[in-house]
């Protein structure tokens, strides 16, 4: 790649051709303050605080629209910038309520961010501030079903604006009005209906755009800790970090706090949507199961232990049943889950085991206009990319497999059916035929394995508690075979176990234990069957996350957000800038 | 050499002045042939070699602007006339349009076949819908004569001019919020570069010229680019318009070349200051440039002489201010006008131009103080050469040019609660409307 | 509309805005006149190109029904092609559009320097005592609506008065404000003087 050579406050830094000052600046961990330049949105140069002094250029320039050029000489910190960008920050001050204490922004704004290292230390404005819908969270106001808006503390950045216009392909934002009236709005405001409206709240530099889910639910610093991890949604995987609440309360509450997209080139760039943003209630949901149930004679689930739970399924499950065993698995489940049952299923019925498993998923179209650049696909499972690397279903474009099994089960040939799902409630899609035949005896016997209770757990005879997505370590293939590892944010909620350590324990209670102790091991096995499938070449070097302390607020949400709160939080000067202004230079006023 | 006679507007007053039959009686599109005869490149050369420089107000040399065009360019190009006419004190375009709208289409054809554009857009002001209507008549006529569309004059150029109406909005005259309103959007600038020769409108290369620009284009055909450039001084040649408004007897649109001084335009063109009453303050160029004092007479009324004087020729706007003004209002007039018409992208201009407002209502109000005079000059500053389009220098100059020369008028207002100078009688007592901004 | 189960729209614990957005109106849509006329203008402009047809098209609706209704914006979109938010921000930024209802006759006051140094305060000042209106009101009969206008474009002939967008009335005084709205009572906006030499 062709590179630049040019300097910055002194300091010499090289990039790749074309790009502008201030990337250079943010992959270099220089601050320059910006608000309407977002990396996946382009520049559009109108918030002009990321003003600098570029040698041989007679005015201050945007350093979001000036390409870096070999030789070139910048100064973010001349008595002359820091004045002018000072004023910039003025400005926008003047009217933005300092309504911080009562904003869900407030804590990781980079308007307070960057008033508090680069603005003025006080205002000279002394006129009532503009108010568009009342004082406080009064200006709140019905955004559509996901979002608020305040139009008392939008910048007109118009980054919305703009991802609605070119990421979404879906102009539903616009400006209203002009100069000093304008305000962001929808048509008659109506709202923003769309399945990508949670990154609106992203984008938005300050409190303007703020999404219900999150609404006073959580200080940013009663964050502390976040898990880089991937969505399991659908066959997309995009990249997410899990904000994991840490004060007292979350005892009585939920841990998850919100959950935001993560930069990746090849799979989201910096976006994901609303249904794995808002999606995730179910994990500490009321539906979730804590510990094993077992029916007891009086037709009634009751919550055991692991041993007896185990015990009584290896009771129920006469050794003359295996080769009557089927399995309907969800498409949620991961690769080790998967290669896991596989394993049982060689266990119990042999050489059949490849058409004794049925896979099952949803498809959904999402409405989204034909101009998007994100789209989020139809089939809503995580990995169907692994139930074709490990053959259980086929073709480019596989349809689900479990109603397959449907037939057997009603005319009463299927001795116990194992039901694998790991995703939130029905994820593997229709099984009211299995609950129907269980009910009136057809089906002899139902094994139900997940972590909510749904229509299947109610009509089984044993229940094993599994773990959600984020409570546990696992890796996915997603729509393009690319293989990646969802890492465990919070522990599973009572009993709960891991979803392949589940299968090894049904195993061993069998007879027939798969020999594996950890995931890791797990994953070795995989990597040494099935290698060469690009759907899981590499697992077992995978790599996992741990929740770690988010120093830095927003620290996942992409990287060049991540360097911006990197540098700031790391790098404030304890005497702002006043210490390089030239008392002599501040130009109409007293002091 | 002093302009002999009017080139540009010999026939305003004429009834039928504006119609295809006098132009062509009187040697219209005798230039247009002449053009088509020679090479594009031939015919930018000329250009060139005329000295003429954009008069929308930079004055930037048009024959080099039209040179910008990329040549091996596959996208087709376009030519934008900027007739948005909406600087403050100016409407010289209004009557070019209005009286003279042949001289602009055979400019335009000219203009575009050189840069390689067959079509070309009229940007007119909402306000000037009886312009348009005349515009598009006298259009048709030449479309049915061809003059203007396909296989002009048998030369095998196609060059087709469609006028496109704005709907009120000064920001539109700005080149690249011009192009944003041309496709439909609000008129908000954009980011340069790149640059509307290379990219604009539609993404395509395009050129944008002020009307009289182009209606001076025939003219250095039709008389020659070496008499277009002996027409007035050095680096300031040809015909030129000046718009004279305010306080003088015969306001109007005066044609002469630019070695006129302000002081002839003022008061031999325009007949001087009705009531024998005394000058106080001209602005030469519409509001956007600096106000000057009856010591700045003399200047020479071009690009380069306004410039020496401390102000600048813009859009030849001369407003003209007697004694009985009072420049606190006059100050606060002008900078309501910027915020009203500020488009709102950029932050210093769009919360600039509003606290200067108050700032400045205040004052009048009798409530300022001289810290009060101080922040202006300061959010004056913070403003100027920070924003992304002219607009922002623009804004300024009214307070940056009124408190150089007139501060102690904005004293007064603050040590005494009112205006040095009595209230005018063109002024009513109680500023109708200011409880309603 | 939606897709959050657990969302419920429009609910009532999230209020609403307090913009004054422009009225709903009735059903809206182009005479046929008035959109074949649309697309006569919009053959100016590429094919890909029809949104540049936007402003075009809200003064057809403005001709049609003298302001622009909610349902007349929607319909602009859904002719032009365009997003009815991008046609609400259009719409909005140019103040040639009227969003609210109007009078039958608007009268449009320059009120920048030019025009104010000859008197344009006084102007708009007798206009509206003789109208009974504020500067941007309309008059109890609906029949007048005064506005202040920024710069016109016809300073040689300050004072200047536009109405109803097109028409012009120059080198008003006061004085003559009294015939001027009798005449355009009686006569309409043939009482006008017109712009320079339109009148011939």
């Amino acid at each position: 790649m062709e590179k630049v050579t040019f300097t910055i406050d002194g300091r010499q830094v090289s990039v790749a051709k074309g790009t502008t000052v201030l990337q250079a600046a943010i992959e270099h961990g220089i601050q320059i303050p910006y608000y309407c330049y977002h990396p996946g949105l382009g520049v559009d140069g109108s918030c002009r605080v990321c003003l600098v002094k570029i040698e041989k250029m007679p005015k201050l320039q945007v350093s979001c629209s000036v390409v870096a050029t070999e030789g070139m000489v910048v100064d973010t910190r001349s008595p002359e910038v820091v004045e002018a960008r000072a004023g910039v920050f003025e400005f926008l001050l003047i009217n933005h309520p300092l309504d911080c204490p009562v904003c869900d922004k407030g804590g990781e704004c980079p308007l307070q961010d960057f008033s508090y290292a680069f603005g003025r230390k006080e205002s000279r404005m002394e006129f009532p501030r503009r108010t568009f819908d009342g004082e406080g969270v009064r200006a709140d106001v019905d955004f559509g079903p996901t979002l608020m808006l305040n139009r008392n503390r939008c910048i007109m950045c118009t980054r919305c604006a703009r991802f609605m216009r070119d990421v979404a392909g879906d102009e539903q934002i616009g400006i209203i009005d002009r100069g000093y009236g304008s305000e962001i709005a929808t048509f008659r405001e109506e709202g923003v209906h769309s399945v990508l409206s949670g990154n609106l709240m992203d984008v938005c530099p300050v409190g303007a755009i703020t999404t219900r889910d999150y609404r006073f639910k959580s200080r940013p610093w009663d964050n502390p800790n976040a898990v880089d991890t991937i969505c399991t949604g659908c066959e997309k995987g995009c990249n997410i970090t899990v904000w994991i609440k840490a004060k007292p309360e979350w005892a009585k509450g939920s841990q998850l706090a919100r959950i935001t997209p993560r930069y990746n080139a090849d799979v989201n760039q910096y976006w994901m949507c609303d249904i794995g943003r808002f999606g995730y209630h179910w994990v500490e949901g009321a539906e979730r199961l804590s510990a094993p149930l077992v029916r007891k004679a009086d037709g009634a689930l009751e919550a055991t232990t692991w041993d007896a739970a185990l015990k009584a399924l290896a009771d129920r499950l006469g050794r003359a049943d295996w080769g009557g065993v089927r399995f309907a698995l969800s498409a949620h489940a991961s690769h080790e889950e998967m290669f896991a049952l596989g394993r049982l299923a060689m266990a119990l019925v042999g050489d059949a085991a490849q058409s004794s498993i049925g896979v099952g998923w949803n498809v959904s179209a999402k409405p989204q206009a034909g101009a998007t650049r994100f789209t989020v696909p139809d089939v809503d499972a995580p990995n169907v990319g692994g139930a074709r690397a490990f053959g259980l279903v086929e073709g480019e474009r596989p349809t689900p497999t479990v109603a397959s099994l449907r037939a057997e089960v009603e005319a009463g040939r299927v001795k116990a059916l194992y039901v694998l799902d790991p995703g939130p409630a029905g994820a593997i899609g229709d099984l009211s035929w299995a609950v129907a035949a269980r009910k009136d005896g057809r089906l002899p016997l139902l094994i139900a394995q997940g972590p909510v209770a749904t229509d299947v757990t109610r009509a089984a005879d044993i229940v094993l508690p599994g773990c959600a997505w984020v409570e546990k370590d696992a890796s996915y293939a997603n729509m393009q075979g690319r293989l990646q590892a969802a890492s465990q944010g919070i522990l599973p909620p009572g009993d709960a176990r891991d979803d392949w350590r589940i299968l090894a324990d049904v195993a061993a209670a069998l007879g027939v234990p798969l020999g594996y102790d950890s995931a890791h091991e797990v994953r070795q096995a995989i990597a040494a069957t099935l290698g060469s499938e690009p759907a899981v070449a590499g697992i077992a070097a995978l790599e996992f996350r741990r929740p770690a302390p988010a120093a830095t607020w927003l620290q996942a949400s992409n990287p060049m957000e991540r360097l911006k709160w990197d540098f700031l939080f790391q790098d404030v000067l304890p005497l702002k800038f006043e210490n390089t202004r030239d008392p002599g230079h501040r130009a109409g006023e007293k002091t | 050499m002093r302009l002999p006679e009017p080139v540009l507007t010999p026939h305003v007053k004429k009834p039928h002045g504006h119609t295809l039959e006098h132009y062509l009686q009187t040697g219209g599109y005798q230039a247009l042939r002449k053009a088509l005869a020679l090479t594009p490149d031939q015919v930018i050369e000329q250009v060139k070699q005329s000295g003429l420089r954009g008069r929308g107000g930079a004055g930037f040399p048009t024959g080099m602007k039209w040179g910008f065009v990329p040549k091996d360019s596959p996208k087709p190009k376009y030519l934008c006339v900027n007739a948005d006419e909406s600087e403050p004190g100016t409407f010289k375009d209004h009557v070019l349009m209005e009286r003279n709208p042949h001289l602009l289409f055979e400019g335009c054809v000219i203009a575009c076949r050189s840069i390689g554009a067959k079509v070309a857009y009229i940007y007119i002001r909402g306000e000037f819908y009886h312009v348009q209507r005349v515009l598009e008549a006298e259009l048709e006529k030449a479309r049915a004569a061809g003059y203007v569309g396909k296989n002009i004059l048998g030369s095998g150029v196609d060059c087709d001019i469609w006028v496109h109406r704005g709907a009120g909005a000064y920001e539109a005259g700005e080149e690249s919020a011009l192009l944003e309103s041309l496709e439909g959007k609000r008129a908000q600038p954009r980011l340069r570069p790149p640059f509307p020769a290379v990219v604009g409108l539609y993404g395509c290369p395009t050129i944008i010229n002020n009307v009289e620009t182009i209606c001076n284009v025939p003219v250095i055909f039709d008389r020659g680019a070496e008499w277009f450039a002996s027409i007035g001084p050095e680096k300031n040649t040809g015909p030129k318009l000046y718009c004279i408004s305010g306080h003088v007897a015969r306001p109007g649109v005066y044609e002469t070349s630019m070695d006129v001084t302000l002081r002839e335009l003022i008061y031999d063109y325009a007949g001087g200051i009705p009531g024998g009453r005394a000058l106080k303050a001209v602005i030469p160029g519409g509001s956007s440039v600096n106000v000057l004092t009856p010591e700045a007479l003399d200047a020479q009324a071009s690009f380069d002489g306004l410039v020496k004087a401390g102000s600048m020729l813009g859009s030849a706007a001369i407003m003209v201010m007697d004694e009985t003004t009072d420049m606190v209002w006059a100050a606060t007039n002008l900078i309501h006008f910027y915020k009203h018409e500020s488009c709102g992208k950029c932050t210093p201009c769009r919360e600039g131009s509003d606290w200067m407002h108050k700032v400045l209502q205040k004052i009048l109000r009798g409530e300022g103080s001289m810290r009060d005079i101080d922040l202006l000059l300061g959010i004056a500053n913070n403003i100027g050469g920070k924003t992304l389009c002219p607009f922002g220098d623009a804004e300024i100059a009214p307070v940056v040019g009124m408190l150089q020369h007139f501060r102690g008028e904005f004293e007064h207002y603050v040590r005494e609660g009112r205006s040095l100078v009595p209230l005018a009688p063109w002024r009513a007592r109680e500023p109708a409307g200011a409880h309603a901004h | 509309m939606s897709f959050h189960p657990q969302m419920p729209y429009g609910t009532p614990q999230w209020h609403r805005s307090e913009r004054v957005l422009a009225d709903e109106g009735p059903p809206f849509a182009f005479t046929p006149e008035n959109r074949q006329k649309l697309e006569e203008i919009a053959s100016h402009y590429p094919p890909e190109r029809r949104v540049s047809a936007v402003l075009p098209a809200l003064y057809l609706v403005q001709e049609q029904q003298t302001h622009l209704t909610g349902n007349a914006m929607a319909h602009v979109a859904e002719v032009i092609g365009c997003s009815r938010a991008h046609v609400e921000d259009v719409a909005s930024y140019y103040v040639m559009f009227f969003t609210k209802p109007v009078g039958k006759y608007v009268l449009q006051v320059c009120r920048t320097l030019a025009c104010a140094l000859n008197g344009a305060e006084h102007v708009t000042a007798e206009l509206c005592r003789q109208l009974g209106v504020a500067p941007g009101g309309t008059d109890a009969a609906g029949e007048f609506t005064v506005m202040e206008m920024e710069c016109l474009g016809a300073c040689d002939r300050a004072p200047v008065v536009m109405v109803n967008n097109e028409h012009w009335h120059e080198c008003q005084s006061p004085e003559a404000i009294q015939a001027l709205i009798r005449d355009l009572r009686e006569k309409g906006v043939a009482a006008l003087t017109g712009c320079h030499h339109t009148k011939e």
